[in-house]
């Protein structure tokens, strides 16, 4: 235990991107009146993998954000000592009091989700909507999902739904905190 | 914690009108979300709304065009300006006895929209570019079972059965015009065991997601679905007991006769399906608890109301009508009227299709309103003198926008312009503004009050629902339906002696037990919750003519459209060597084209938010003929026009189709105006300039299209 995350339902991610707008709208990542395409924050993006030729086609989309992985690369990188993984949550939280901007982290995370504050100078990124989960509401992304791809939960317990339901992880997807599963059949 | 303060309202990023929830900070949006007292999803359009409410490009004072028309260019001036120009103008009109050459072009919230209100008090014609999108399936369906004659009603997806199957024929509701939670719904009854079949010359997500996915040619739908029929009828698979009990006397021994050479070995050369899969769909269909079916693009072409005649044929001969899973007939809950009611044109008597050589034929297609794309040919005509536009985009949005852009810049001998006054509500500035002589500023749906009554419309999530101000206006901006109010109470006073907006729609929403604040209790939305199950065996009857389900037309027979043709469009047979490509254009979630306000929100033309691009999509094997790969720019070369974008090569499409997202291609706003893309519709014909080939088969569709791609 000790670990929350978010688990993404492959049979049911549509790749829609309403919780990436949702998440930018909940965390002031988007300066609406000024904001242009292409120069935008974000904490979550989508991916999509497409296999076989026409007319015999699979596609899968999922979500990728911060991966909150076991040992993070981004805290052993940042020479300031702002990155940290939060003993209780296992969320990997950056101080940005902390932080003096030298963009380490950035270049040492696998998964390409850490942004950077030009005016503020310091890197920010998903921390499970901290501030929510620790006042028991799920992450907006998880709130918003227009498909109810997205469940939130401790990933123990999140593993244990998915083999109710009949899903298997995707090992190779989830080889940190955040889940990605899928029907067998489908 | 932020979240203390969420005000229900409506979202308006499209015409799906979801019930929201926005959290208010300080008087600003800060987040918007789904409400759960309706069905509690929003989609990326509407979390992006509050960029459109904070655009620093937002429109705040009324302008008036200072250069020609097209050029774009503008002062400002004063609501009493504006107002007093509309007002003299129209006056004018009407002293000429000349009224019906006023139409105002829109997207109606309901039918007792004020805006609707001002055009039938003042003698005029509503113009929409509702209708014409899926007219002929309203029509179809209207005809045959007698349904109320509304724009789309969606499969009620939540109460799909185990088993049943759920049928998209180039319908893409995972994020189109369709409410928010239509995608969980479905995906919802294909986790407790409903099939999704998916029937589309692209693979989008909804492909992505269903049991089987089957391309077709575009245009083929009406053969496929009358290949199934045949294959059901002659091998007695088809619901005997309700056919029996509830189809005109007479009409299936008629279309025994009809169907029997509409073999699926017949039919599969025409819609390109293997037999064997309409076959074995027929019989899957056969055997499921219920069917339904849903279908947009493809009933757009030019046999639309081939296609949805076949396609109620189908929902009929399997029993598929008002039953949990299938074709839902819901029913109206009127608003009360506010009296004295205005009196509706005579369609008849003024012209309803005012234009065309078969101006004639159109009689027999009763549409309550006029399609928008008559506009270029009525200015042209001289039958179209003022207009006015809110919440459309007839400039980017409609077939031929290219005619509608030239006919807004005719001319008279004296230099006048033959239409003599347009004017448009915007929210920010828009393709259509460009050709405006008053751009009036328009309010989001975070700014202002507003009755959404579509009893029809697509989920049963709410029939009625109230969007109401979360935050102070912007600027000067005023919703166009005050306006209006205020215009009328200038022209025609007698019709709106009430005291403003809100107390007409507290006297509408008397019509169905509610009020304004009865609707802010209950969340801003109303709904029964459901459309009700087998209606027609309490009533005794369908709403028909003879109030059974009458499969024959017998109006269209002295123009042979007594029975659905299965051929394709004639756009599509025609021209196949020196046009290969059939044009097929799509919706984007990410862009609402009609609602111009979508083409300038930076959140839906972000690359990791939205959508960016819109290059030609061809399948590798066409591009390999043509020795293109991807990124290249071609030439696509229709009848009409020629643009040159850069090709995206993909194995969605289906060889011998070019794709084309509708939308795309505004040069105003410094966000819509990014790149050098294109909309669909610079390719398509102007529907009004070839009447004479669209007739009944087309209904008011008309974007068949044909191109040639060259390097």
């Amino acid at each position: 235990m000790r670990q929350l995350s978010i688990m993404v339902d492959l049979d049911r991610c549509i790749g829609c991107k309403t919780c990436v707008v949702a998440c930018r709208n909940h965390h002031n990542l988007v300066d609406h009146e000024n904001a242009m395409p292409g120069n935008l924050s974000y904490y979550l993006r989508v991916e999509s993998e497409l296999t076989g030729t026409y007319p015999n086609l699979a596609e899968d989309t999922w979500v990728v954000m911060c991966q909150h992985c076991k040992k993070p690369p981004c805290v052993k990188a940042c020479e300031s000592g702002a990155i940290s993984k939060d003993l209780q949550t296992g969320i990997v939280l950056i101080d940005q009091e902390k932080c003096v901007g030298a963009k380490k982290c950035i270049e040492k995370c696998p998964y390409k989700v850490i942004q950077f504050d030009i005016e503020k100078n310091c890197a920010h990124k998903c921390d499970l909507c901290y501030d929510r989960v620790v006042h028991g509401h799920d992450p907006v992304c998880v709130e918003v999902c227009m498909a109810d791809a997205l469940s939130f939960g401790e990933r123990e317990i999140l593993l244990m739904q998915a083999e109710a339901a009949g899903k298997k992880v995707i090992k190779k997807k989830s080889t940190q905190s955040v889940l990605y599963v899928k029907n067998p059949k489908s | 914690m932020h979240e203390d303060k969420w005000i229900p309202t409506i979202c308006y990023q499209c015409k799906a009108e979801c019930a929201i929830l926005a959290r208010v900070e300080n008087g600003v949006v800060k987040e918007v979300k789904g409400n759960p007292l309706a069905k509690g999803k929003m989609c990326v359009k509407g979390m992006a709304g509050i960029t459109t409410l904070y655009s620093g490009e937002r429109l705040k004072y009324p302008l008036k065009r200072i250069g020609e028309r097209g050029e774009g260019k503008f002062e400002r001036i004063s609501w009493d300006e504006a107002m007093d120009i509309m007002e003299k103008k129209l006056r004018e009109l009407r002293d000429r006895g000349e009224m019906h050459k006023f139409t105002y072009s829109m997207f109606p919230h309901s039918s007792t929209d004020p805006k609707w209100r001002f055009v039938n008090a003042m003698g005029g014609f509503i113009t929409t570019g509702l209708p014409h999108c899926d007219s002929a399936k309203i029509m179809a369906h209207l005809h045959t079972f007698g349904c109320f004659p509304n724009h789309h009603i969606a499969p009620i997806y939540y109460s799909v059965p185990k088993g049943g199957i759920m049928i998209l024929a180039g319908r893409h509701p995972f994020g189109c015009l369709d409410d928010a939670s239509v995608a969980r719904d479905i995906l919802n009854a294909k986790e407790r065991g409903a099939k999704l079949i998916v029937i589309d010359p692209i693979f989008r997500s909804e492909a992505a997601k269903a049991d089987w996915w089957i391309p077709i040619k575009p245009g083929g739908d009406a053969a496929f679905f009358l290949g199934m029929c045949n294959y059901l009828l002659t091998n007695d698979l088809y619901d005997k007991n309700f056919c029996d009990k509830w189809v005109r006397e007479g009409d299936m021994d008629k279309l025994m006769e009809f169907i029997k050479d509409k073999t699926p070995e017949a039919m599969s050369p025409i819609c390109e399906v293997p037999a064997q899969d309409i076959i074995k769909l027929a019989k899957m269909c056969a055997q499921a608890p219920s069917v339904c079916v849903d279908a947009f693009k493809s009933i757009m072409y030019g046999n639309a109301m081939d296609w949805g005649h076949a396609w109620s044929i189908f929902l009929v001969i399997t029993g598929n009508l008002d039953n949990p899973g299938g074709q839902p007939l819901p029913e109206i809950a009127p608003m009360a009227p506010v009296e004295p009611v205005p009196p509706a044109p005579s369609l008849h008597e003024l012209g309803y299709h005012r234009t065309g050589p078969n101006r004639d034929k159109f009689d027999y297609y009763t549409f309550i309103l006029e399609p928008t794309w008559y506009a270029a040919q009525a200015v042209k005509e001289g039958t179209l003198k003022v207009f006015f536009a809110s919440e459309c985009n007839p400039a980017l949005s409609e077939m031929g926008s290219s005619v509608w852009r030239e006919a807004m810049t005719l001319k008279d001998k004296q230099g006048n312009y033959l239409l003599e006054l347009f004017v448009v509500t915007e929210i920010l500035p828009s393709e259509t503004m460009k050709w405006a002589d008053l751009v009036l500023p328009d309010q989001t749906n975070f700014e202002r009050w507003e009755l959404l009554y579509m009893p029809w419309w697509y989920t049963y999530a709410h029939t009625a629902a109230i969007c109401q101000p979360v935050v102070e206006p912007i600027g000067e901006s005023r919703h166009a339906n005050k306006v209006m109010i205020e215009l009328g109470k200038r022209l025609v006073p007698e019709y709106f002696a009430f005291k403003d907006d809100l107390e007409y729609y507290d006297t509408e929403l008397a019509g169905v037990g509610m009020s304004l604040q009865k609707m802010l209790d209950n969340g801003c939305v109303w709904s029964p919750r459901t459309a009700g199950f087998y209606k027609y065996e309490s009533a005794g009857k369908f709403n028909t003519p003879s109030g059974k389900v009458e499969l024959e037309w017998r109006m269209y027979k002295d123009l042979g459209q007594e029975w659905p043709s299965p051929e394709l469009p004639v756009e599509f047979k025609r021209g196949e060597q020196e046009y290969p490509f059939i044009l097929v254009n799509f919706r984007s979630t990410f862009l609402n084209n009609t609602g111009a306000w979508s083409h300038n929100n930076a959140q839906l033309r972000d690359p990791i938010s939205g959508r960016d691009r819109n290059p030609l999509v061809l399948n590798p094997l066409d591009a390999k003929k043509l020795d293109l790969v991807d990124g290249d720019l071609v030439t696509v070369t229709s009848k009409t026009a020629q643009v040159r974008i850069p090709v995206c090569l993909s194995e969605k499409i289906k060889p011998g189709c070019a794709g084309l997202i509708h939308g795309f291609g505004q040069t105003m706003g410094k966000i819509a105006s990014l790149g050098n893309w294109i909309g669909d519709n610079e390719l398509i014909a102007d529907a009004g300039s070839h009447l004479d080939e669209q007739d009944l088969r087309g209904g008011e569709a008309h974007v068949a299209t044909r191109v040639k791609v060259s390097k």
